[in-house]
Parts: C-alpha cells; structure tokens; sequence
C-alpha cells in the first residue's frame, strides 16, 4: 500500500478571492501583475474595474472576493419574473420602485459592505441598497422599468453573492429585532432619573424645609412619571407571570409582580394620603435595572438562525416539465407525477424518480457526508439533496410535504410551543421565594398585631416590599448573559441564555456520526495497487485536473503538479473521467466505467441492491462498499469510497477516500466520558463498531442504521427515562433529534451555512473544546447560585428591617441600587474567572 | 420659592425632549444595526489617485 504524499506547491494567490491560482493564472492584458485563479474572478474585477469601483481591494481583507463558482445556467432564476413570487418577495410594489430585502450569506468584511452599498454604479436600474451586516442582509430599491428583480439577482450572483432565496423566506418582511425592549428601556432610565432627583430632598436632613415645601408637589410628579413605568416599561413581567400562572406555574417573575404591585401601591398610597415620599424611586429604579438585565440577556446572533426548517434550505421555485414546455412553479404546487428538471447546484424539493440524466446527488446538508452519490435512471432520489453536474429530469413520487425527510416535521416536537414552564434555577429558587415571604409577612402581621396597629400595616407592607427578588432575578441574565460572550468569542453560539443552563444540568450526550464526528474536509488518500511511476502520477494529474468533482479536487491534491496536456477529455457524470496523455489511454472513476476485473468487482455490485433501502444508509455509504479481498484488513469501514484508476486499458489499481474522525475526537471523547453517558446514533451500517467502541469505551450505547425518525424517538426515550439530553449534529436527518432533545447543538464547518433548527451552533473548528465548553456551563451555574445567596443576603437585611418596621424610603433608596448593581458586577467578575480558568 | 415648580416643569419638559429624541432614534432603525454604519462612513466617494504625500 502506498500513500501518496502531498507535493508542495508554491502558488500565487488570485488577486479576487486568494485562492491559490493555476500554475498558469489568468492574467488580464490591462495589468499583467494580477493573477487570477478562474475566468469568474478576472471577470468580477474587469468588471469593477471598468465601473471604478476597484476601492473594494482597499478595505478590510486583502483579497476579499468570493471564489466564483461556474453555476451560471440560463434560466436559474427565471422564476423571480413570476408574479407570485414577487408579490411574495417584494415589499413595497409600484411602477416606479420596488423594494425588497435579500439575505446574502457570503457577505463577511467591509469591502463587501462596499461593494454592494454601491452596486447602483454597476445597474444604473437600483437606486438604493443598505446593508446590514450584522444580519447578512441587503436592503434594495429598484427601478422596475429600467431593470428587473431577475436582472438584480443575476448581478448578485455573478458578483459571488447569490442571496439565499427559500421558502421559509418567501413573504418574509425585513426582520426588525424587538424595539419594545428599548422604548421600555429608554422610558423606565429616563423615569428612575427624574424621580431619584424629586425624592432627593427626602436623603438629606438640611433639605427638610424644602421637602416640607414642596413634598406634596413632588410626591404628585414622582407618581405622575411613575404611572408609565408600571404601564408600559413593567409589562413584560406581569405577562410572564400571568403565562407562568394560567400554566398553573410559578415563575420568578411572580414574586417580582408581586413586589412592583405592592411597591407601587403602597406608594401612591402614601402619597395620596400625605403620608410620606413613597417608595417611586425604588419602584422605577427596580424595573430599570430588572430591564437592564433582560437587555444583557438577550444577546443574539442576527446573521445566526436557530428556527430553521427544511423550508429554509428547499427552493422557491422548480423547473415543471409539460406539454408545453418548461414552466416555474411553486414548490408547494408541485403533485405527485409531475416532471420536474433540476440543474446544476439546485435543491432537489420532492422525493421522485430519476428519469433521464445521471444523478451526482450532494447530501451534504442532509447526512454530512460531502462526497455526491451516483445515481441512474430509474432510481429514487430523496428530496434535500443537491444535484451536482448535468441537469436532471425527476418524476414526483411524492409531495413535498410527504417526503422521507420532511415527514420529519410533522412530528409533535416540532410543533411544541417554547417551552414556557423551563424549570430554570431561577424559577425553582422564584418559588419558595413566594412562599417563604407570604411566610413572613404573615408571621410581621401576627406579631405586630396585638402591640401597634400602624406598626401592623407598615410592616406587612414592607416586607411585600422588600421581597421584590430584584437581585434574585438579575443574577442569572448577568451571569449567563457574559457565558454567552465568553462563548461567542469561541465561536459556539447558543440561541438565548436558557440553553447554557440546560447544557450545565445535561446527563448524556448523543453525537450523530457522519459529518459530525468525522471531518468531511480532510479525508485520506489511500492508494492500491502496483506503485505508480512520477509520470504514471502526473499523468493522472493532468487528467483529474480537468474536473471539479470532489473527489477529483481531492485526488489533484495528493498527486504531484503535472503540467501534461491531456486530449480526449470526456467526464461522464456519475461514472468518472477519461484523457489521453502522451498516448495513453486514463480512465479514472467507478469499478464499471473503467473497467475492473471481476473479482475486484463483485463486493461493488452485491453491495448495490442495498443501496436505497434506507436513506441514510445508502446517503451516508457513498459509492465505494464494503470489503474485497484484494484490500488489506485495515480498510474494514465504510467511511470510504474509492476511484479505479486503469491505464492503456488495464486495471491499475484504486484510491480510496476514507473519511476520518476529527482530530480531537478522542481527548473530547476520553474527556466527555468520565462524566456523561454517551451514545452514537448512525445512519450508517456497523462496520464501525469497533472503533466506535475503542473511542466512546465500553459503556456507550452505539447504534446503527438509525432513520432521522429512530433518531428523534432514542432521545424521546432517553427524555422519557429522566435524562437531560444533548444531542450533536449536524445535517437535516438529525433535525428531529436536535430538536426533541434538551439541547441540540448543530456542528457546522462554515457558520452561515444551513444548520437545522437547534438551540446551539458549534464551528467546527472549536469541536475541541466541547468538554471545556460543557464545564464551564456547570461553572456557570455555580456562579448563579453563589449570586443567589448573594442578593439573599441583602433581602435578608432587608426583611429584618421590614419585620420591624423600619424599611424606611431612604433604606430602599440606599439598598436597592447596592444590591443590583452588586450583583451585576458579582456575576460577571465570576463567570469571567470562571472562563479563565477554563482556558476560554 | 415658588419658581421651583416652574423650573421643574421646565426641565421635565426638557427632559421629555430627550426621551422624545431617543425614541425618534430608535424608530428611525439607529438600534438595529450597530455596525455597518460604522464601516460606510469610512467610504470614500470616487477620486483620482490620491498625490503621494
């Protein structure tokens, strides 16, 4: 067996995208000192060039280009001319201007941000275009006498930004984030100011006279701005309560109604009666710092989805076959039977049979596995996957919504409303909280009862007061809220702060195997067979070099540079590639298109009826199979495909391609071991099993051959057995399992891809520091804890002042700021020791 | 002392012009993007090349 080693190449960088250019680059005849990697990337800069807009190469990156992808098919968007798809994508529609929001998820640096801010210059049709980056989105007016959406689109693309335009996109207006949050804000500083300036007078001792003057005056305004506080900036807290309530729940916002109600009232009470100032400093201050707390919280990743479905990944629109021609129509219109063409680089939306044309079929977003699947006429091709090569013809077999992967959806836990009754900590803690302060007040009512009437009523009040659990509910959004900075820097991103808590409390994790444990970027090259001569490797070289097919690409890596000329060249999709070079005959591809000998053979095709019984079997197991026994023992799995390679016409010999498991899959592993129950859950067969059970130890559960519904019902049953389950994947076959556990964490190698909907989203990259990441949430709830007996503390104070009377104004005015902003400071130096610590 | 209550109200008033300002900020988009505007006021409209320094 012989490894091919990697040759060192010295390239130069495309002056576009920076990709590393041909030994050849394109150069333009204007300025030969810039190379370029493709014809795509030269056009894009002749382009800029002519429209002077070359300041694109001055931000930011160096060479901030996408790479061109040749996917330019006429008619690839011709359904954006349709009228109902524009009446769906457009937002406002006239004669004169149309306007609509695109998400472009390949926007990354300020160039970008450059360029298509500008993009009038290149269609003189746009009259304004907005980015926002942070969402990834453009905002985009044009002329529709003068240009067309169809032409806008076409721009974008060629300029290597395709927006993503899918049916969960269609009719969707440009997302504003929650404004409310910061009126409610804005409302509640600006009242707690001007009312801590009116109750001033009641601080000091030498103001007496004024507050004697104008106490009343004072006490009026301070109610008047209290009054939209508790209205408007206070809301969130009575509904969450009254949500929590009607689930006949106690949550922590109750007790914090409980004590605005009773803040506020006593207040006005006070004040109306000429008792005395109130409490309307403390009452504005609480709930802006309560808020302050909510803001911290909900820290989002705008270009980031949690909420995805299939429907974000499926196509607007398919290319229908009829008598008269090709038609667009809507996804959703399409019924059983129809024929539908599906090109290079679509989705195709609906399980159906393949008719004419060889399938390439990329599963990559479905299994993770990133080598495409041949598939011939006649076979059934499963909705989800991308058709790499020839354009295909498909007969519907089934609705879109009656697929084998979208059956998914209509699964119960997708339909499960956010899980309102989340038994958080702070919730626990919310409800003996209640408890133990109705305790309280009842017991200052007993006591002071019988001795003092006044002293009574003055008591009971303050103790419902002080028992507002301001600095019990700022606690965990402090302390979780810099968790999930801390993790952000490290690029795993959790959906809100509630999920870092359940990733502290989890008990098993579940990892799927394909795409998520191994790494789909680097796969090994083996070679079998008699040991190829240089020129024999240059010879395949040249010949590989010619087509962009995965394995291809990665084969040319592993083989020398050749700088052969290759004549004859034919690539027959789905079969493999042939050239002549210096006179001899190269095939390379599959057992049958070059020609291998029987006993080579036989393990290939007894292995192909198994294929298409089950989708993730077949999906996962790409096209080289099991064992033939002219391979050496070691080659048992079936994380591989392999390339035959025969030369004059004889059988040479074969590659494989072997998917391996991340790199720090087994420290993770050992790590993750000793403290969770761990599983495997594969749609593969179970020739892994060995080394699956050497990695994941002995008392792992491993199962194979696993439907996206098996799946989702082992979690279901793990929940069902009182577990706390993670589950880490990364394709749409493991959508259902993510979702019905505790906490999906989604794997992806490149962030603004599709990820299915999930609480967590991990880079790849960063897969290393899972265990870290897992302790570090259990950290964190420690924090929250030790935040808790904090902010007891001062409520303890606060109460023995209460119980005996003597929760005056100025003690609330004094304690209330120390306790939250303490708190806050507490929680956040805390859970920053905790990252360093953790090396995070 | 009397012109206490009406410097008060003055200043509430005043002060309810900011609040005012800060709501007509928040709907006029200034909180939803925080970055890219940022990075547009660095760009320079169109120009020959600049003279060597």
């Amino acid at each position: 067996m012989n490894t091919t080693a990697a040759p060192t190449r010295t390239a130069t960088a495309c002056a576009h995208c920076g990709d590393d250019c041909p030994d050849e680059p394109i150069r333009l005849s204007a300025k030969p000192g810039l190379s370029f990697c493709c014809q795509g990337c030269k056009a894009v800069y002749e382009l800029l060039d002519a429209n002077n807009l070359c300041q694109y190469y001055a931000f930011g990156e160096e060479r901030p280009g996408q790479k061109i992808k040749p996917v330019e098919l006429p008619g690839r968007f011709d359904y954006l001319d349709a009228d109902s798809v524009q009446a769906q994508l457009l937002s406002f529609r006239s004669p004169e201007l149309a306007r609509l929001t695109l998400h472009l998820p390949q926007m990354h640096c300020a160039s970008c941000i450059y360029l298509l801010e500008h993009l009038y210059q290149l269609d003189a049709g746009v009259t304004e275009a907005r980015v926002n980056f942070l969402r990834k989105e453009i905002s985009l007016g044009y002329r529709p006498a003068e240009t067309s959406l169809k032409a806008v689109v076409t721009l974008l693309a060629s300029l290597g930004y395709e927006p993503q335009i899918t049916l969960a996109e269609l009719g969707a207006q440009p997302h504003r984030g929650s404004r409310r949050l910061y009126y409610q804000l804005g409302l509640a500083g600006f009242c707690f100011g001007n009312v801590m300036l009116l109750a001033f007078p009641d601080y000091l001792s030498f103001t007496d006279e004024l507050a004697h003057e104008f106490g009343r005056f004072f006490g009026y305004l301070s109610l008047l701005l209290a009054l939209p506080v508790l209205l408007y900036a206070a809301q969130g807290f009575y509904r969450s309560a009254w949500a929590g309530l009607r689930q006949r729940y106690i949550n922590l916002d109750f007790p914090i109604s409980l004590g605005l109600t009773s803040l506020f009232a006593v207040s006005s009470y006070e004040v109306l009666t000429q008792h005395g100032p109130g409490y309307f400093d403390s009452f504005t201050g609480l709930v802006f710092f309560m808020l302050i707390g909510q803001w911290v919280q909900q820290r989002t990743y705008d270009a980031l989805r949690f909420d995805r479905d299939f429907t974000s990944y499926f196509p607007v629109a398919v290319t229908l076959l009829t008598a008269d021609g090709e038609k667009s129509v809507s996804v959703k219109e399409l019924r059983v039977g129809q024929r539908i063409r599906v090109r290079n680089q679509e989705v195709i939306p609906a399980d159906a049979m393949l008719m004419r044309g060889s399938g390439q079929i990329d599963y990559s977003f479905v299994t993770g596995e990133s080598v495409p699947v041949a598939k011939v006429a006649g076979e059934v091709v499963y909705a989800g996957g991308r058709q790499v090569g020839e354009a295909v013809e498909l007969e519907v077999v089934r609705e879109v919504s009656q697929g084998y992967l979208t059956q998914l959806w209509n699964n119960p836990a997708f339909h499960k409303a956010e899980k309102q009754t989340l038994e958080t900590y702070a919730n626990k803690v919310g409800r003996y909280f209640v408890a133990a302060t109705l305790l309280i007040a009842a017991g200052a009512i007993l006591y002071w009862y019988p001795r003092d009437e006044q002293m009574m009523w003055r008591a009971f009040t303050s103790v419902l007061v002080i028992a507002c659990p301001c600095a019990l509910s700022l606690a965990t959004p402090f302390a979780l809220g810099s968790a999930l900075t801390v993790f952000g820097r490290h690029r795993f991103f959790l959906k809100n702060a509630a999920v870092a808590e359940t990733l502290g409390r989890a008990t098993t994790i579940v990892f799927d195997k394909t795409g998520t444990l191994t790494d789909v970027r680097r796969s090994a090259v083996e070679y079998c067979g008699p040991v190829l001569t240089e020129r024999e490797q240059q010879a395949v070289a040249a010949v590989v070099a010619q087509s962009t097919h995965p394995l291809s690409l990665r084969l040319l890596q592993e083989l020398p540079a050749s700088t052969l000329s290759v004549t004859d060249f034919v690539e027959v999709p789905g079969q493999g590639l042939r050239g002549v070079v210096g006179g001899v005959l190269v095939k390379v591809g599959s057992a049958a298109f070059v020609g291998a000998d029987a006993d080579l053979v036989t393990a290939e095709t007894s292995a192909a009826p198994a294929q298409g019984l089950n989708l993730g079997q077949s999906i996962e197991q790409s096209a080289g199979e099991p064992e033939t026994n002219a391979t050496a023992a070691d080659t048992t799995d079936n994380l591989q495909s392999r390339v035959y390679l025969s030369l004059a016409g004889d059988l040479h010999g074969c590659y494989f391609f072997r998917n391996v498991y991340r790199q720090e899959l087994g420290p993770v592993l050992a790590d993750l071991g000793r403290r969770y129950r761990l599983a495997v859950l594969s749609g593969d067969n179970d020739s892994e099993q060995d080394r699956l059970r050497e990695l994941f130890g002995p008392e792992a559960e491993l199962r194979f051959r696993q439907t996206p519904q098996q799946k989702l019902d082992y979690v279901a049953a793990l929940k069902a057995r009182g577990e706390t389950v993670v589950m880490v994947g990364d394709g749409l076959n493991d959508a259902g399992a993510l979702q019905q556990a505790d906490a999906g964490i989604a794997l992806t190698d490149t962030l603004t891809n599709f990820s299915p909907a999930c609480d967590a989203i991990l880079d790849a990259g960063s897969f290393g520091r899972l265990g870290s990441f897992l302790r570090f949430t259990q950290d964190c709830l420690q924090v929250v804890l030790a935040t808790f007996v904090l902010s007891f503390v001062y409520n303890g104070l606060g109460l023995g002042l209460a119980v005996q009377g003597r929760f005056t104004p100025i003690v609330s005015a004094i304690l209330m700021p120390i306790s939250s902003l303490s708190v806050m400071v507490f929680a956040t130096l805390l859970v920053r020791y905790a990252a360093y610590r953790r090396q995070l | 002392m009397e012109i206490i209550f009406a410097l008060i109200t003055i200043s509430l008033c005043v002060a309810v012009l900011f609040l005012l300002a800060f709501v007509w900020a928040v709907r006029s988009n200034q909180y939803d993007d925080t970055y890219t505007p940022a990075v547009r006021m660095l760009f320079d409209d169109p120009q020959e090349e600049k003279p060597a320094p």
